[in-house]
C-alpha cells in the first residue's frame, strides 16, 4: 500500500519525520517496505497484512498515525446538494444473490461534464502510481485510495430499464471487460446486471459497454459489499486482480458503504458538476447484534507477561476507535470495536492491540524459563551413527528435492509396486512426481558432478521416501541412499558398518539375510536384498546399463537404499561389554573348493555351527576361480576361522580338531575339496 | 627321514643360528646371517622345509608344528639381533632420506549437508533450552494444515496454486481445498503443532525440524521446497515475556555473543498476538522468523481449554540461518549435489 505523504496530512498532523513515523509504523505493525520521493512527495511502501484491511486507504493508515503520535484524525463530512427528484424514482436495484453482495447503494448524477481532473488530484493519484483518466473515473480511484472503500461508476444511458439487478452468473456467460476481452463466468461469480445482461463483474472489473466516457452525461454511482470469498475465486479464476478486487478480498466495511458513496458524489459534483439525485438506492445494511468483548485486565498480563496500567490499556482501544461501554470496573470493561476493524472480535484481538501500540520494546527478554530435562530421542542418536559411518566411508552428504521427474523414477521402484503419487503443480520444472526411492535422485547427483568434470563422487542422503497405499494413506519411510562407485561390496560393506554400529554386532550377524534379486532396473546378477525376518530392510545392486546409458553415465555405479524406520525397530542405544577373554585368539586359514551356487551365508554358517564352541568368527577372505584344476561351476573360497575359548588357552588339538569336523562338515554337505 | 631325526636337524639349527646371531656385530653380517637361515630361495630353512615331504604322513602334524616353533624363533633372534645393533644407525646409512614436508596418507572422509548442520547446531541448543525434538508427516491432510491452523476456507493460503496438492484418482477432487479429504505436502511444520498436541499431554516444549513446500519459481533466495523449524511451549503460565526470553537465548547460543531481540506486530493465523522477531546482531537488525502465543482458536480445536492453558509458538527458516552462516548466496546450491561445494562444509 503506498501512501503519500502529503495526503496523509489532510487527516492528520504529522508531528515527526516520514522516516520516523516509517519506524513507528513498522513496529506497530504496517511493515516499511521502502520511502520514494515522487514529485518532492515522500511516497511510503507499506506492507499491509491480510487482516488490516482497514488500513487499505490513507484514513486507515493516518488513523493508525494519530494513535502514536496522539493527535486528532479528521475525516471529512461530504456536504451533498441534492436535487428533488428522488434516486428511487429513476433506478431500481434487485439482490438476487446476498451471500455473493451483501449490500450495494446506488446513486445517479445527471448532467456531469467529463473532463481531465485538476492538478492537484491527478498529482495525488499520479504519486501511488494510479493513472489519470477523467474526473468522473478518478473521482471513484481517489476515494477508495482514501478510505479503502472500491466504487464503480457507470453511464446511466447504458443501464437498459434504469434497473440494476446482482445476481449469480449463468453457466459459462460470456462477457466483455473494460479490457475488451471475452470472459466466460461461472455460477459463483456475482454479476452485476441491467435489465437484459451484465454490465459489470462484480468487485473485478465493468463491463465494456457501460464504462463512463467522454460523452457521458449521467453517472450510476455503485458502492457495494460483495463477499471476499466470491471475489477471490473470480479474480483468481480469470486473473484478474485489482486494487478493487484486493480490498473485497479482504473485506469492506458496511457500515462505511454510504459514507463513501456520498464522498465520492462530493466529489464528482464538485470536479464535473451535475445534479445528484436526493438520496440513494440502498438493498440495506445486514443487521448484526454489535459486538461486545470482555478484557479482563488479568489476561492481559496472563498473557504478555508485563502489566500495562489498566487506563493505559483502556486509552489505547479508545484511540484505535473502540468504545469502551459505560460501568467497567478496575479490572473488567466491555469494549464494543469499531465496524472498520473486523479483526478484532475477541478478547485476545484486544490484548494484541494493547500491545502493539504500548510497544513490544516493553517486553523483558529475561524472564524466567524454568528448567525441563529433554533427552536425545533413539532416532537421533540412531541418525548421528548413521551419518557419521557414511562420512566415516567417504561419502559426502547430499540433499536433493523430494519431488522427481518421470525417468527413471517410474522404472525404478524397489519399495513399492504402486503408482507414484504426484502434485498439481510440479516443484520444479518436470518434478511432480513424490519419489519412492532416493536412488534417481541420487542418479541425477552423479550426472550432474560429471557433467561439471567432479570425480570420485559418492553420495549419501537419509530423506524420506513416499509410497502410496492401497488404503489411500500414503506411506513415508526414511531411508538411506548410498551412491558409490561401480563395487557393490563397498555399498553393502557401508550398509554393514551402519547395521553393526546401530544393531550391535550379534543382531546384524543373526538377523540378517541376504538374497538375490533380479530387477529390471540393475544389473543382471548384480541385485541383492537384505531381509530380517522376512521384511526388506536394505537392497544394493549396480545400476542397470540401459538406464545409464540413456543418462549418458560415464561409469557403472552401484548403489543401494536401507530403511531407516526398520533399522530403528532394532536398534540399540548403548552398546554393553562383553569382558576381554584373556585366552589368546587361533586362527586357521581354510581354502575350500565348492560348488559355484553355494553362497557365503550357508557355508559360513555350516563352518561356524560344525566347528564347535571355540569358534568365535568365519572371515571370508577371497573367491577365486582355477576351471583348469577344478573343472567348470566351482569356485575356491578362501577363508579364515577365529578359535578362542573362555577358559584356557587353546591347545592345538582343539584347533585341529575343530578344524577337523569344519572340513568333514563342508565335505559331507557341499562336497567341499580342501586345498592344503 | 624318521620323525626324530628331522626333530634333531632342527634342534641343531637352532642352536647354530642362536649362537651365530649373539656374536653378530655389524648391519652386514647380520644381513648375511639372515640370507643364510631365513632367506627365501636357498635358505636353510628352506632346505629343512622341503625334507618334511620325506617324512611319514602320520608325522607330518608334528614335524609340521616343531619346524614352525623353529622358524618363529630364528626369526624372532635375528630381530631381536637387528634391535641390538641398534635402529638408527644401520637404518639411515641404507634407507632413503625422509622428506619432512611430504603430506601424509590421508583418508578419503565425506562430510555432512549444511542444513544437516545447521539442523544439529539449532536442535542442540534447543534441547538445552528444554525442547525435545518431534516430527510430523511431509504429507498432510487440509485439517492439520489449516483447519486446525485456524485457516479457514475462504483464507488465501489454501488456494491451490499456492501449495502442491496430491494429485487422486478422482481427478475433481484432487487439490480442492474444500475437499476434507484433500492431502497436500505440508506448508509449514505448524502442522506438527497440532498433531503433537493432539497425542501428548500438557504441558510440552518441542520443536519440529523438516521439508516444507511452498510453490515459488527458484531464484538466488527462493526454492520450492525449504526446511523450518517450529518451536512448541505449552504449560499454564506461558507468557510473551517467555517468548521473547526464549528466543533470545536461542539467538545468544546460536549467534555466539549477547543479542538483542526485537518484536514487529505481524498476522498469522494460529498466533494471536503475532509478531516477526528481528535480532539486533553485528551492527543490524537481521529478520529471524515469526512467532507468537497459540491463538485460542488453536486451542479449541484440540479441546483445550485456552483459560487454563496458555503457549507460544514460533517458526523458522533453516536455509536462511545456514546460508549467513556459511557464506552461501544461492540457495539452490544447497540441492544441486556438487561435491565441490559440499566437501567445503567439512568440519
Amino acid at each position: 500500500m503506498l501512501v503519500s505523504w502529503e495526503w496523509l496530512s489532510d487527516y492528520v498532523q504529522l508531528t515527526v519525520d516520514h522516516e520516523e513515523m516509517a519506524t513507528r509504523w513498522a513496529l506497530t505493525g504496517l511493515n516499511h517496505e521502502s520511502t520514494e520521493m515522487v514529485a518532492g512527495v515522500p511516497v511510503i511502501d507499506l506492507e499491509i497484512t491480510s487482516n488490516r484491511g482497514d488500513c487499505l486507504g490513507h484514513i486507515g493508515v493516518a488513523r493508525e498515525a494519530s494513535v502514536l503520535l496522539s493527535q486528532k484524525l479528521t475525516i471529512p463530512n461530504p456536504v451533498l446538494q441534492e436535487s428533488t427528484t428522488t434516486t428511487a424514482s429513476m433506478l431500481t436495484i434487485e439482490n438476487q444473490f446476498r451471500e455473493g453482495c451483501p449490500r450495494y447503494i446506488g446513486r445517479v448524477i445527471r448532467g456531469v461534464k467529463i473532463g481531465p481532473s485538476p492538478e492537484w488530484l491527478g498529482k495525488r493519484l499520479e504519486a501511488i502510481g494510479v493513472k489519470s483518466i477523467n474526473n468522473v473515473v478518478d473521482a471513484t480511484n481517489y476515494v477508495m485510495f482514501e478510505c479503502g472503500q472500491p466504487l464503480h461508476a457507470f453511464d446511466m444511458s447504458k443501464i437498459r430499464g434504469n434497473k440494476i439487478v446482482i445476481r449469480p452468473a449463468t453457466a459459462k456467460e460470456n462477457f466483455v471487460a473494460i479490457d475488451h476481452k471475452t470472459y466466460e463466468l461461472d455460477p459463483t461469480m456475482v454479476v452485476i446486471a441491467d435489465e437484459s445482461r451484465a454490465v459489470a463483474l462484480a468487485g473485478v472489473m465493468g463491463g465494456v459497454d457501460s464504462e463512463v466516457g467522454n460523452d457521458t452525461v449521467d453517472v450510476l454511482l455503485e458502492a457495494a459489499e460483495f463477499a471476499p470469498l466470491c471475489i477471490r475465486r473470480t479474480a483468481r479464476k480469470l486473473k484478474l486482480h485489482s486494487p478493487s478486487s484486493y480490498r473485497y478480498e479482504r473485506r469492506v466495511d458496511s457500515a462505511q458503504l454510504d459514507w463513501a458513496s456520498r464522498r465520492c458524489a462530493e466529489l464528482i459534483l464538485k470536479l464535473a458538476g451535475g445534479e445528484l439525485l436526493e438520496g440513494a438506492v440502498d438493498t440495506g445494511m445486514v443487521e448484526t447484534a454489535p459486538l461486545s468483548v470482555t478484557l479482563r485486565a488479568a489476561r492481559i498480563s496472563k498473557v504478555l507477561g508485563i502489566d500495562v496500567p489498566w487506563s493505559i490499556s483502556l486509552d489505547i482501544l479508545q484511540r484505535l476507535g473502540c468504545q469502551v461501554q459505560s460501568g467497567s470496573s478496575e479490572s473488567e470493561a466491555v469494549v464494543s470495536p469499531p465496524t472498520y476493524r473486523m479483526d478484532l472480535v475477541r478478547e485476545i484481538d484486544l490484548i494484541e492491540e494493547i500491545a502493539r501500540i504500548y510497544g513490544y520494546d516493553k517486553i523483558p527478554e529475561d524472564a524466567v524459563v524454568p528448567m525441563v530435562a529433554s533427552a536425545r530421542r533413539p532416532k537421533d542418536i540412531m541418525m548421528q551413527t548413521v551419518r557419521n559411518v557414511c562420512c566415516g566411508c567417504g561419502y559426502h552428504e547430499t540433499m536433493t528435492p523430494s519431488l522427481v521427474g518421470k525417468s527413471p523414477a517410474l522404472a525404478v521402484s524397489p519399495w513399492s509396486e504402486l503408482e507414484p503419487m504426484s502434485t498439481l503443480v510440479p516443484l520444479l520444472e518436470g518434478a511432480s512426481l513424490l519419489r519412492r526411492s532416493l536412488i534417481p535422485s541420487l542418479l541425477a547427483s552423479r550426472l550432474h558432478n560429471q557433467q561439471q568434470s567432479n570425480r570420485d563422487v559418492r553420495l549419501f542422503e537419509t530423506s524420506n521416501v513416499y509410497l502410496a497405499s492401497v488404503s489411500g494413506k500414503p506411506v513415508e519411510q526414511l531411508n538411506l541412499g548410498l551412491l558409490g562407485a561401480c563395487d557393490i561390496r563397498e555399498v553393502s560393506g557401508t550398509f554393514e558398518e551402519v547395521l553393526e554400529r546401530v544393531c550391535g554386532r550379534e543382531f546384524a550377524s543373526q538377523k540378517v539375510t541376504m538374497q538375490t534379486v533380479a530387477w529390471p532396473y540393475l544389473e543382471a546378477n548384480s541385485g541383492i536384498e537384505w531381509l530380517i525376518d522376512g521384511e526388506r530392510i536394505a537392497w544394493v545392486g549396480q545400476i542397470g546399463r540401459p538406464i545409464a546409458d540413456s543418462m549418458k553415465l560415464d561409469a557403472m555405479v552401484a548403489v543401494g537404499e536401507l530403511n531407516l524406520d526398520l533399522l530403528l525397530r532394532f536398534a540399540r542405544t548403548v552398546p554393553q561389554l562383553k569382558s576381554i577373554i584373556p585366552f589368546p585368539v587361533v586362527d586357521r586359514d581354510l581354502n575350500l573348493i565348492v560348488d559355484e551356487q553355494l553362497s557365503w551365508q550357508v557355508l559360513s554358517t555350516a563352518i561356524k555351527e560344525s566347528a564347535g564352541p571355540f569358534c568365535i568368527g568365519v572371515a571370508f577372505k577371497e573367491i577365486y576361480r582355477d576351471t583348469k584344476k577344478d573343472g567348470e561351476g566351482k569356485k575356491r573360497v578362501l577363508l579364515s576361522l577365529q578359535l578362542q575359548s573362555e577358559t584356557e588357552t587353546l591347545t592345538s588339538k582343539q584347533a585341529d580338531d575343530a578344524i577337523q569336523n569344519v572340513l568333514s562338515t563342508c565335505k559331507e554337505r557341499f562336497n567341499a575339496s580342501i586345498l592344503l | 627321514m624318521s620323525l626324530p631325526d628331522f626333530l634333531k636337524s632342527l634342534d641343531d639349527l637352532m642352536d647354530e643360528a642362536r649362537k651365530s646371531l649373539e656374536s653378530v656385530d655389524s648391519g652386514d653380517a647380520l644381513e648375511a646371517l639372515r640370507v643364510k637361515f631365513v632367506g627365501a630361495k636357498s635358505g636353510v630353512l628352506k632346505t629343512v622345509q622341503k625334507m618334511m615331504g620325506v617324512i611319514d604322513v602320520s608325522d607330518k602334524p608334528s614335524a609340521g608344528k616343531r619346524f614352525n616353533e623353529v622358524r618363529d624363533a630364528i626369526q624372532l633372534a635375528i630381530d631381536q639381533a637387528a634391535e641390538k645393533l641398534g635402529g638408527g644407525g644401520s637404518s639411515s646409512k641404507s634407507g632413503p632420506m625422509i622428506d619432512p614436508t611430504l603430506p601424509g596418507v590421508r583418508p578419503s572422509l565425506g562430510q555432512l549437508h549444511p542444513i544437516t548442520q545447521t539442523i544439529e547446531h539449532l536442535k542442540e541448543i534447543m534441547s538445552r533450552l528444554g525442547f525435545s525434538v518431534t516430527e510430523g508427516p511431509e504429507i498432510e491432510d487440509t485439517w492439520h494444515n489449516f483447519v486446525a491452523l485456524n485457516i479457514p476456507e475462504d483464507h488465501p493460503a489454501r488456494d491451490p496454486l499456492d501449495n502442491f496438492y496430491l494429485a487422486t484418482a478422482k481427478k475433481q477432487v484432487g487439490g480442492n481445498p474444500a475437499d476434507r479429504d484433500a492431502m497436500l505436502l505440508r506448508s509449514q511444520t505448524s502442522t506438527v503443532q497440532i498433531r503433537v498436541m493432539e497425542k501428548q499431554s500438557l504441558p510440552l516444549r518441542i520443536i519440529s525440524l523438516g521439508r516444507v513446500y511452498r510453490p515459488d519459481a527458484p531464484d538466488a533466495t527462493h526454492f520450492p521446497m525449504f526446511h523450518q523449524m517450529e518451536g512448541l511451549w505449552v504449560d499454564k503460565h506461558v507468557t510473551m515475556a517467555q517468548l521473547k526470553s526464549v528466543l533470545r537465548l536461542f539467538a545468544t547460543s546460536y549467534l555466539g555473543s549477547d543479542v538483542r531481540v526485537r518484536f514487529r506486530p505481524s498476522f498469522f493465523p494460529f498466533t494471536e498476538p503475532s509478531v516477526e522477531v528481528d535480532y539486533w546482531w553485528n551492527g543490524q537488525w537481521i529478520e529471524f522468523g515469526g512467532a507468537g502465543m497459540v491463538d485460542p482458536n488453536v486451542f479449541g480445536h484440540l479441546n483445550i481449554d485456552p483459560e487454563q492453558w496458555s503457549g507460544f509458538a514460533f517458526g523458522l527458516g533453516v536455509e536462511r540461518l545456514c546460508m549467513r552462516r556459511f557464506g552461501i548466496t544461492d540457495i539452490r546450491d544447497l540441492y544441486r549435489s556438487d561435491v565441490r561445494f559440499l566437501r567445503q562444509f567439512a568440519s
